[in-house]
């Protein structure tokens, strides 16, 4: 009796602490449930870069989440996963078009020097490309892919030419400590840069290198020339000091305001190609998990009227024993800060599904034991004792697939795996505790002392029998 | 109630067999459609897919439902012909367009031209998955490796906790539910166009799960009632155990199927097919732990000459309960 006391009060103080986390702690949704954008990025080897290290993925992750945090998405996530991915996550982000416009840009910004020799072919080179530039936005929205890409294959060497008149120098956008979007002339956008000492030092060495000569600077991004201003002669001596250059190349408001983003958090060391986005809005994600849960709720609640018609008062102890199985796993979640997304809840109720079947094993084999002649207190008790291997064994095979799932499954498997793993492991413990306990406490009752509330129907001589503890 | 598990099980091994070869064949006639077993969702093939709502549509505003060739001729001037399109939502005031993989910037476009002439979408309702075709393989082949893994993990369980034959008769109940699923939404997927993403590789998972937790109850029980009669049949050790575990069998399968039965029908749409899945497999579950396993499991030691636990070479491992 002491044992069984102590046991009620062990379960009872859980039950007191899982309702001080749940309201105190949030549950934690993921994107699908509250709206947002999860974006998969993956790191492409370059020649320069022939393998994705895990420092190289890592330093991608840093770039990634400055990029982030500069977006001002509050709660986002970054996370490494597999080899050569990222997660993205975007809480509350229904418009991503500008998170992967920031996100997808290598912004490998240089300064680079015009070759000697070059000066009477970069205009031309220069206004080949703007041909082909509004040729190009002609093109775009006709359904003549082909001329598209071949515009586009045209751009691409043309590119490549104008990269070819310039030599490459130390200065790069490592060597920046700020960026930011300023207004510029008529409706054009700038982006203004600011070097840190050694930039600043390296700049006044390049544009003295380049100024009165004739020959410009060129500013790349991503190996394509931005601008290719000419330093006035007045400079061929000291450089331009100070440290400070801006960059024109027709941007407009938001261009010039994501390439300031891109500069001021870095440069990505490798490229990343945007693999998955999933983007769901606010409203869309509440109205679906409404819907599942009110769906999932009202089918318990059938499973919970049927336990009680069919086991009777040991049907209502098991529900009493559900309740606080679902109440211990939901803190659990909220404590171990289990992200709830749709599959998860999936599992949630399935796990409540397992945690029935813990109940109705025991109590068939109760109602054996009571057919058999037991006295109903041994019934009950060569129920527990009896359905034990069965319910382990069930819940063990339960958890062996949740593992291989958890550890070789993808995000939505993951989730769906630990709330599944979670409930199997507490509905071990309340099926096998909790109900067995009550069960017990109610048997010690006289008047509950009755097998008709066990098993209906029982032979005449078996229904006289009283328990004997 | 009593079935008669050993005697009638041509019958039962007929039902699935069948069941098992319609689904095959329907799984050939969709690897010729659409060159794979089941109909692929985006997780699986990669592309694009927007599913937008007008804004009107909340204040019951809109001119009236969206015209599909609208929609049509507007993907097409963006080069996006093979694409489905389809009018959805009650007043059919939302859209579901699937395209190949759009780029950030093609994607905006094709929203942009939309609601130029639509009208404006409502930002909260919007919904845009777009998935590269290698993730799609990564889905598929870590799904693939996680349901090797389970069944070579319960495998070695059932080995260890009763024997081998146990074991193998049990994995070959999960295939069986395994492909009887698979085999119900290759169908689904030719009638009606049911689309498998990566929601229903959990699903098999859970599935496997969830049904060698009913095969284990039933052999515990045979392994209780060998242990108890010593000198009975198989045959007739493997009829009792599957009878007296039948009430549980019947009522936990019941329970499961109520909230599942309850998403299915009004849960939102993401669920929706999930849990069809999971109550398919779960009824393919039952039905093979008490008829298929079962009955296999006597067949086989009847066949190799081991009917009675005493010619067996080795005791049966002793029941570890508490």
């Amino acid at each position: 009796m002491a044992r069984q006391r102590s046991i009620l009060m062990l379960v009872l103080v859980l039950a007191i602490s899982a309702i001080v986390a749940l309201v105190n702690l949030p549950v934690r949704l993921g994107l699908d449930l509250q709206g947002g954008t999860q974006l998969t990025l993956q790191a492409q080897t370059t020649a320069a870069v022939p393998e994705i290290t895990p420092e190289k993925l890592e330093a991608v992750r840093s770039v990634v989440e400055r990029r982030i945090n500069a977006l001002g998405v509050s709660e986002s996530v970054v996370q490494t996963i597999g080899r050569d991915q990222l997660l993205v996550q975007l809480p509350g982000v229904s418009d991503p078009a500008q998170a992967e416009r920031v996100l997808g840009g290598t912004a490998q910004l240089d300064f680079r020097a015009q070759r000697a020799g070059t000066e009477a072919q970069l205009p031309i080179e220069f206004r080949v490309r703007q041909e082909l530039l509004i040729e190009q936005i002609q093109l775009e929205g006709s359904a003549d892919v082909e001329a598209i890409a071949q515009k586009q294959a045209a751009l691409e060497r043309s590119n490549e030419a104008i990269a070819g008149l310039f030599d490459k120098t130390e200065l790069t956008g490592e060597k920046l400590s700020n960026a930011y979007a300023a207004p510029g002339t008529g409706s054009a956008w700038e982006v203004g840069l600011e070097f840190n000492t050694q930039g600043g030092v390296e700049f006044a060495q390049l544009t003295a290198s380049v100024a009165g000569t004739g020959r410009s600077l060129g500013i790349f991004l991503d190996d394509e020339l931005l601008s290719a201003p000419s330093v006035d002669v007045r400079y061929a001596e000291t450089g331009i000091t100070g440290g400070r250059a801006s960059i024109s190349g027709g941007f407009g408001a938001e261009g010039a305001n994501d390439l300031a983003l891109q500069l001021r958090s870095g440069a990505l060391p490798v490229p990343v190609v945007i693999l998955e986005n999933r983007t769901v809005g606010a409203t869309l994600g509440r109205d679906s998990i409404q819907r599942s849960i009110y769906a999932g709720l009202s089918g318990l609640s059938l499973v919970l009227v049927f336990m009680v018609l069919y086991y009777r008062l040991p049907g209502l102890i098991a529900d009493f024993s559900l309740l606080i199985y679902a109440l211990l796993t939901f803190a659990i979640f909220t404590l171990l800060e289990v992200t709830l997304t749709l599959p998860g809840i999936a599992g949630f109720i399935l796990s409540i599904g397992m945690a029935v079947d813990a109940n109705v094993l025991i109590f068939e084999r109760t109602r054996e034991e009571l057919r058999a002649g037991k006295t109903l207190y041994r019934s009950v008790e060569s129920g527990f004792y009896r359905a034990f291997s069965s319910i382990l064994d069930g819940n063990v095979t339960t958890l062996i697939a949740c593992i291989a799932l958890y550890f070789l499954g993808t995000g939505l498997v993951k989730g769906f795996a630990l709330t599944l793993a979670i409930g199997v492991a507490v509905s071990m413990f309340t099926a096998l505790t909790c109900s067995r306990t009550l069960l017990l406490t109610v048997l010690s009752v006289p008047s509950l002392r009755k097998s008709e509330y066990f098993c209906p129907n029982l032979p005449p001589s078996n229904s006289q029998a009283k328990a004997t503890s | 109630m009593k079935i008669q598990v050993i005697k009638q099980r041509t019958l039962w091994w007929t039902v699935s067999t069948a069941i098992i070869v319609v689904g095959f064949l329907s799984m050939l006639i969709s690897w010729q459609q659409f060159g794979s077993p089941l109909r692929p969702s985006l997780d699986f093939v990669g592309g694009t897919r927007l599913q937008l709502e007008l804004a009107c549509a909340a204040t019951d505003t809109c001119e009236g439902p969206i015209d599909p060739s609208t929609v049509r001729q507007i993907l097409a001037e963006q080069g996006l012909e093979g694409s489905s399109i389809q009018v959805v939502g009650d007043q059919q005031q939302a859209l579901s367009v699937r395209t190949s993989t759009l780029a950030t910037d093609e994607r905006e476009a094709l929203i942009q031209s939309l609601s130029d002439e639509l009208g404006a979408f409502d930002p909260n309702l919007i919904q845009i998955d777009t998935v590269g075709p290698t993730l799609g393989r990564q889905i598929f082949t870590s799904g693939l490796l996680a349901l090797g893994a389970s069944f070579l993990g319960i495998m070695v369980y059932i080995s260890l906790r009763f024997q081998t034959d146990f074991a193998a008769f049990a994995i070959l109940a999960l295939v069986h539910d395994v492909l009887v699923t698979m085999g119900v939404f290759s169908l689904l997927g030719l009638l009606f166009n049911v689309e498998v993403d990566s929601l229903f590789i959990v699903a098999l998972l859970t599935i496997v799960g969830f049904s060698v937790n009913d095969t284990v109850v039933i052999y515990d029980r045979v392994r209780e009632t060998i242990q108890a009669n010593p000198t009975h049949h198989i045959n007739d050790i493997v009829d009792e155990a599957v009878n007296q575990t039948l009430t549980r069998s019947i009522n936990t399968t019941a329970t499961t199927l109520l909230p599942l039965i309850g998403i299915f029908l009004f849960g939102g749409d993401t669920l929706k097919f999930f849990a069809l899945a999971l109550i398919v497999g779960f009824m393919a579950g039952v039905y093979s732990s008490v008829f298929v396993a079962s009955s296999l499991l006597a067949f086989w030691r009847e066949r190799t000459g081991f009917a009675y636990v005493s010619t067996l070479p080795e005791a049966e491992p002793a029941d570890s309960s508490p």
